[in-house]
């Protein structure tokens, strides 16, 4: 029962890889080269006249996809608080807390 | 070339958070795979141009777009990492080890 | 803390300064020239990371407490907010650019980036500063 277990996990380790490398190398493939695209041209063209920053990774991140900063920030405040908040020990600090009752 | 090397390392990722046993090995192969990706990204970025995105130089410029959507990413990523080993700390203090599976069984021993 | 050497404790003297004011150029330069908001929020927390493993966590936090690095992210993230409605205020939008209506187009309207870039990089740097305090003070 173990030994099938352990084996059957080796095995469905093994295929998910390979079936991952496989559609992975497929997709690598049609990939080549430069692809044209208009979103670079209108960006080099006017990024910086309607946003005014001469860096254009700036000018995206802070013009055109501002609202995506703003949540970026979100996630990181977020993930900042829970890592102040998971990082106190339960057993040193906080003895008077509800989820510390049971050992 | 370069294209199957990054297809390489990500499922290096993917193999470390599949087999490995150890947690903290977990998070950072899933860190692999996310940097993986973000090379992907930045090398088809620069296919396109030799100079940095920045107006006013000389030259063809690189694709600003891709760079800008993985300065996202490496955030994102950053602070997934930082709570995920957070989370695998709570979880050796409470169980005292890191191997997966020594927590899943004390975990269901826990439950009954 | 182990015992530090000499030149661990000059060198961190002398560097710490320099790296906190080039994260700050990368800050204000970030609309022009290689940089912005996150890197250099990355480039300052690293600074304070340098003073933390040189000099110790309690030297550390005594030039950044520890309250008022939590307080400075979460004013940077209400400036944030406060400039997206500035946006609206003027009829932009949310997260407008208000420096349109207030420069003529012969100035380059690098207001709104700037201060977006400051605004991230003061928020990036004392939250990446906080978690870093928080590991090394041990739980």
């Amino acid at each position: 029962m173990k030994v099938n277990r352990k084996r059957f996990l080796a095995a469905a380790e093994i295929a998910l890889l390979v079936l991952t490398g496989f559609f992975l190398f497929k997709v690598l493939d049609v990939g080549h080269g430069v692809a044209p695209s208009p979103v670079r041209d209108y960006i080099t063209e006017n990024g910086s006249r309607e946003t005014g920053a001469l860096n254009l990774v700036t000018s995206i991140y802070l013009g055109y996809r501002a609202f995506d900063t703003l949540g970026e920030t979100m996630v990181l405040m977020i993930a900042v608080t829970g890592v102040l908040f998971f990082l106190v020990d339960p057993g040193k600090e906080g003895k008077d807390d509800e989820e510390n009752q049971h050992p | 070339m370069s294209w199957y090397i990054m297809g390489a390392i990500f499922l290096v990722g993917i193999w470390g958070i599949m087999a490995r046993h150890n947690m903290v090995k977990k998070v950072m192969a899933l860190s692999i795979a996310n940097s993986a990706i973000i090379l992907l990204f930045v090398y088809q970025g620069s296919l396109s141009g030799e100079t940095a995105p920045i107006q006013g130089g000389s030259g063809t410029m690189a694709d600003p777009l891709p760079q800008a959507l993985m300065l996202t990413a490496i955030v994102v990523g950053v602070c997934v990492m930082a709570l995920a080993l957070v989370l695998v700390y709570r979880l050796y203090l409470k169980f005292g080890t890191l191997d997966i599976r020594e927590i899943e069984r004390k975990a269901w021993k826990l439950d009954d | 803390m182990t015992k530090k050497t000499s030149i661990l404790d000059l060198i961190s003297r002398k560097l710490a300064p320099f790296m906190l004011l080039f994260g700050f150029y990368l800050l204000a330069y970030g609309h022009a020239s290689p940089g912005g908001g996150f890197q250099g929020g990355v480039v300052i927390s690293s600074g304070v990371i340098l003073l933390v493993v040189a000099q110790g966590v309690d030297a550390a936090e005594k030039l950044f407490p520890f309250r008022a690095l939590s307080k400075l992210e979460a004013a940077a993230f209400t400036a944030f907010l406060a400039a997206g409605f500035a946006g609206i205020a003027l009829g932009m939008g949310f997260l407008g650019n208000p420096m349109t209506h207030v420069y003529a187009s012969a100035v380059p309207r690098v207001g709104m980036a700037l201060v977006l870039n400051l605004i991230i990089g003061i928020e990036v740097g004392s939250g990446i500063s906080l978690i870093c305090l928080r590991l090394f003070r041990g739980a």
